[in-house]
């Protein structure tokens, strides 16, 4: 049931990518759009069979590979990879429903990005760490050319970063999955024979802070963050989709299954490092997203704020604070998804980014009043107004880490305040001022760059009105999550916090 | 059958905000703006009528509670409560009531207006947000509404957004707001693992008896007290409320009576909460009577006719404040019920003039009185309504709160009320003056009342705070201190009373009577009648730039970020990057240093290549091999048998 989700786009790819005939940009987008619509329906489908109150593994997959290495193709999903799948079918879908018609090369295109969609997929339902690897590698070589090929200027220099950076990632998250079986002398890379093995604490930690930081590169975290703001920045709007959206949480995800997961105990003891690290994060990157004069580059620090919250979550490991965390990385990737399609079509239609010559765009006769209202929107979504999603699942994960870090919290707070601060200034800077109507000669706004504005505003909407339908689904596996860890060390923790919070 | 559907109220105007959407500019075009505005009137009456039921059944009965819902995860239950009683539901009439009224005034004061449709669902989005408030029961939703209305404000001060003092006014409103707001929210955070609870009501079972470090709930009231200081414009998040100003008109009506007032209700709500800790109570006193005496004293130092109303709100508010902090909250709610019809009055007749003298200058006022009658009268009765003067409402609910204050010897308290409602009374008759007396100006000289569809509300709303003493009345309101008041209430509705009256007779003194008389002075002149010392001029000056707020504001907070971010911004591209950079090149280096290693033959690279490729693609597939082969073998070896 699950391998679908990997092989309808990787097939899908190779069709559109080899096939013989003569294909135009449009045909070759339809093509790409039709397979992604697939693998849409099938997630939606995938819904309807999940089973909410079973918290272990579901849809189990598997087919012996090479055994002798441990590495097998073993598949299956909990909450947490659902949410996570269902995220990457449907920012796939859009970003390649708002890929521009006249995209060059598009059989090369919409195939890499369907690579990325398959691979990614797979990277979030692998049950085996060797193969969670190769399809984390995997997921790397189609979107370097995706930047280097069809990104803005300063590609290369993006591309190369970019390749560096999670390369290094990569090593040292082979490095930790290797060490579990050094450590552990067992070579079998399944995800619950890994769970059996008992480490020494020492190993745990060492191995963790490994997990860590090559995770954390993915995430990103500060200060192993400077490759972001340069890739999305050079990223075109469907890519930069793909990459914060979908991509930055294989990052989150990793440190979720294979840190929190496979190393409880240690885990408890780096939480409080943890937490604190998450909220450095979260106030460089919003503080840093003041001073950016780019709204790409905004967007990219604000992201790496956003994404703080879900360590702490992570880090204080209460049930709440677990399902904040999940659905945090959901709501977060539908809105920046919004921000960054929205800001392609401003790219697009005005020809800047630079929020100092942007004016004026809610003028309702020569400007962009809807994609002004939509930006309006996903602004204040992901600056967390009540009523959107973005509200609702930082506050659970406040509300759930409030009890384990106060501290911590309140800064992350603060955080949200700083975040008003910058998508007021780009909402005041961009849609608010004098449009020149001497110079404004914007071209309209089309029916297919509106409908995944559309798509993902809808869902930011509902899904902040009714949070019931997003936090549900991971709610059990969270609660797995947590009994996992030592529960004296949760308590003496949660305890001694407070003695020493004021 | 109207108490249970009691949730409907602000669904009506929830309805006509969602169907103004298709009024987008598209269809603005072919319709013009008038449907939405006639839809969003009508939701209005709907809800008005609705409340008015439902308070009509809902009379001196017991109050009820119904529960929705909401969200149910892990451990943390979130259902929406409403409360539904005779006090929200009348809260609910006057929201809907005045709503009503300013939705009408708005017809004629942006009648020329493309952007009805924003403007009415901004309108709509306030009414059903206020009126969700009062009903609910709750504190977290209370939050959460207060921060939707906080994005209403930035939306609706931003109305004419191509403007730059709209534009910066839109940002500092919301910012401040925002600011107040997680406070709010971190108070509302730590509170819920002491309570256990976010319901008002729980919460004040749970005040009664709970236990709690005194430190922890000092600093949990303090949180929960600062988000109601910015929303109720007190010092020092007061500016937004004189920045906002900058808006259309008939949202500054809402803004200034009722939405103001929102921060004070949830203060209400959560008086037994912040009773519990003497710092939170003193904090709220200490800015309230800063707020009262500060925002009286610049409100009467100030040339615009807009901002003397703003920082009039922010006294009154601070008042409020003092009345909560005490403990009062009957006499706060009094307070705000007063203030709202009187300043919701007073702001439509300073609109009816600034709608046609194209002027809020105060200087460039003067001698209206005859030639706007209706509008000066309005101005009286909202003056008379918002100071203590008998009969009218201002009167009661200030001497309501003397008597508290009295009672419990509160004695600095009982001066600041006092020596504000002087300054209040001293601040209208100067503005009542200077707009009203003396000889008319070019700006005044054409002024006649302006659209009957501006008149009407005002006048409307004129008779209703004339009335509401008899409102107060049936409410029970009065009923304290009316029959048999005691000595010192007697005497301290004189000492109330006689305060009024002296800043009346002040301000009358130099702004009433020398306009009348020096007719031959110049306007900028008359506008300095009173002039004094040095010191007296320095004085003015500090209080008329607001002590200097937005100077200090931008010294500390906003300094303080810009630096921090720019700070943080160098570092990242200097620092950070350039040490990664610094890694990137020396690999470079050392990448040219290997190249001369190879020979550059392509055969060569390909060869190797290739049989690497081989060789993993042989061990990969070798369990598949293996399995595959010996059955091969075994077929083929069969088909060879004879």
């Amino acid at each position: 049931m699950l391998s679908p989700l990997i092989w309808l786009p990787i097939t899908g790819a190779l069709l559109i990518a080899f096939l013989p005939t003569q294909m135009t940009a449009k045909q070759a987008r339809s093509g790409a759009l039709a397979i992604a619509g697939t693998v849409l329906l099938w997630t939606v489908w995938l819904f309807t069979q999940f089973d909410l109150g079973n918290a272990t593994f579901q849809m189990q997959e598997f087919l012996p590979w090479l055994p002798m290495l441990g590495l097998n193709y073993d598949l299956a999903l909990d909450g947490l990879s659902l949410m996570m799948v269902a995220l990457n079918s449907l920012l796939t879908w859009v970003a390649i429903y708002s890929s521009p018609d006249k995209t060059e090369r598009p059989r090369f295109f919409y195939s890499l990005m369907l690579m990325v969609s398959g691979a990614v997929a797979g990277a979030f339902l692998a049950q085996n760490l060797l193969l969670f690897f190769l399809l984390f590698e995997l997921e790397l070589i189609p979107l370097y050319f995706l930047i280097s090929v069809w990104g803005g200027p300063k590609r290369d220099y993006a591309a190369t970063k970019f390749l560096l950076y999670t390369a290094s990632a990569g090593v040292l998250i082979l490095i930790g999955f290797l060490g579990i079986a050094w450590f552990g002398h067992s070579f079998d890379f399944s995800y619950e024979s890994v769970l059996q093995v008992q480490l020494p604490l020492q190993a745990q930690l060492i191995l963790l802070t490994i997990l860590i930081v090559g995770f954390g590169i993915k995430v990103p975290l500060v200060p192993f963050h400077t490759w972001q703001p340069d890739t999305y920045v050079a990223a075109s709007p469907p890519v930069a989709i793909m990459l914060g959206g979908v991509l930055a949480k294989l990052g989150t995800y990793g440190i979720f299954r294979f840190g929190m997961g496979l190393f409880p105990e240690a885990w408890s003891i780096v939480a409080p490092g943890l937490a604190t690290w998450a909220t450095v994060s979260v106030l460089y990157g919003s503080i840093t997203a003041i001073a950016q004069k780019d709204i790409k580059r905004m967007v990219a620090y604000s992201s790496i704020g956003h994404m703080g919250y879900v360590l702490l979550g992570a880090s204080a490991f209460t049930k709440l604070s677990l399902v904040g965390s999940i659905s945090q990385m959901v709501s977060h990737g539908l809105i920046l998804a919004l921000l960054f399609h929205l800001v392609g079509i401003v790219e697009d239609k005005v020809g800047t980014r630079q929020l100092d010559v942007l004016n004026g765009l809610m003028n309702p006769l020569r400007g962009l009043p809807m994609v002004s209202a939509l930006l309006i929107l996903s602004g204040m979504a992901s600056a967390g107004i009540p009523g959107l999603v973005g509200f609702i699942t930082e506050f659970l994960v406040f509300q759930g880490s409030y009890s384990v870090f106060p501290v911590l919290t309140l800064c992350c707070v603060v955080g949200t305040g700083l975040t008003a601060v910058y998508f007021v200034i780009l909402i005041n800077r961009t849609c608010f001022g004098r449009l020149d109507s001497q110079t404004a000669y914007y071209g309209k706004v089309s029916a297919d760059e509106r409908v995944p504005a559309f798509v993902l505003a809808a869902l930011v909407v509902v899904l902040g009105l009714q949070p019931s339908w997003l936090v549900h689904w991971s709610e059990a596996t969270s609660a797995s999550m947590v009994a996992a860890i030592p529960a004296a060390e949760t308590v003496q923790i949660a305890e001694a916090i407070p003695e020493s919070k004021l | 059958m109207f108490a249970q559907t009691v949730w409907l109220i602000p669904c009506y105007p929830l309805l006509g905000v969602l169907l103004s959407f298709f009024w987008s500019p598209a269809l603005v075009r072919r319709t013009g703006p008038r449907p939405v505005g006639y839809l969003n009137l009508f939701t209005t009456v709907v809800a008005l009528l609705h409340s008015a039921l439902a308070l009509k059944a809902f009379w001196h009965q017991p109050p009820q509670f119904l529960e929705f819902s909401w969200l149910q995860v892990a451990d943390l239950q979130l259902s929406l409560p409403l409360e539904i009683s005779a006090v929200t539901l009348g809260a609910s009439l006057v929201i809907t009531l005045l709503n009503l009224l300013v939705q009408i005034y708005a017809l004629g004061y942006l009648e020329a207006d493309w952007g009805w449709a924003r403007l009415y669902s901004l309108l709509g989005l306030f009414e059903a947000g206020m009126t969700a408030l009062v009903l609910c029961d709750s504190l977290f939703f209370s939050y959460i509404l207060l921060e939707i209305l906080t994005l209403g404000t930035y939306l609706i001060v931003g109305y004419w957004f191509n403007q730059s003092l709209v534009v910066s006014g839109a940002r500092d409103a919301f910012l401040t707001k925002r600011v107040g707001d997680l406070i709010l929210l971190m108070g509302v955070l730590a509170l819920y693992p002491l309570a256990g609870t976010w319901n008002f009501s729980e919460l004040a079972v749970w005040a009664e008896t709970a236990q709690v470090r005194p430190l922890t709930i000092a600093l949990i009231g303090i949180a929960l007290v600062s988000g109601p200081v910015s929303k109720c414009a007190q010092f020092p998040l007061h500016l937004w409320l004189d920045e906002a100003m900058e808006g259309p008109l008939p949202s500054t009506i809402l803004r200034n009576s009722l939405v103001v007032a929102t921060g004070a209700w949830v203060l209400v709500k959560l008086e037994p909460v912040i009773a519990l800790s003497p710092w939170a109570s003193g904090m709220a006193i200490a800015v309230g009577s800063i707020s009262a005496l500060g925002g009286s004293l610049i409100a009467a130092a100030q040339i615009d006719a807009k901002r003397v109303l703003s920082y009039l709100a922010s006294a009154y508010m601070g008042l409020i404040f003092i009345a909560i902090g005490s403990g009062y909250t009957d006499s706060a709610l009094s307070l705000v019920l007063t203030h709202a019809f009187a300043t919701a009055l007073l702001i439509m007749s300073v609109g009816s003039i600034i709608l046609n003298t194209v002027t809020q200058d105060l200087t460039q006022l003067g001698g209206l009185w005859s030639r706007r009658p209706v509008t000066g009268l309005s101005f009286v009765f909202g003056a008379a309504g918002l100071l203590a003067l008998p009969p009218l409402g201002g009167f009661w609910a200030l001497s309501d709160l003397l008597n508290h204050l009295w009672q419990d010897q509160q004695w600095l308290s009982l001066g600041i009320v006092v020596a504000t409602n002087a300054v209040i009374g001293f601040a209208l008759v100067r503005m009542f003056g200077l707009m009203f007396a003396g000889d008319r100006t070019p700006m005044t000289a054409r002024a006649a009342e302006p659209f009957w569809l501006v008149v009407l509300p005002m006048t409307m709303m004129a008779g209703l705070t004339l009335h509401l003493p008899l409102a107060m009345n049936r409410l029970g309101l009065l009923t304290e201190q009316l029959p048999q008041g005691s000595q010192f209430s007697a005497s301290l509705a004189w000492i109330l009373l006689w305060s009024s009256v002296l800043g009346i007779a002040i301000a009358t003194f130099f702004y009433i009577f020398p306009r009348r008389l020096s007719q031959n002075q110049t306007q900028d002149e008359q506008a300095d009648a009173p002039i004094g010392s040095a010191v007296v001029q320095g004085a003015r000056q500090v209080l008329a730039r607001d002590f200097y707020t937005e100077e200090v504001y931008a010294m500390t907070a906003i300094a303080l970020v810009d630096r921090l971010s720019r700070f943080t911004d160098w570092l990242d591209r200097y620092v950070i990057d350039g040490l990664v950079n610094l890694v990137g090149l020396t690999s470079l280096f050392s990448g040219e240093a290997l190249k001369y290693g190879n020979d550059g033959r392509s055969q060569f690279y390909a060869l190797t290549i290739t049989f690497f490729v081989a060789l993993i693609g042989l061990y990969m597939g070798w369990s598949y091999l293996m399995d595959w082969l010996p059955t091969q073998l075994t077929a083929n070896a069969l088909s060879l048998l004879p």
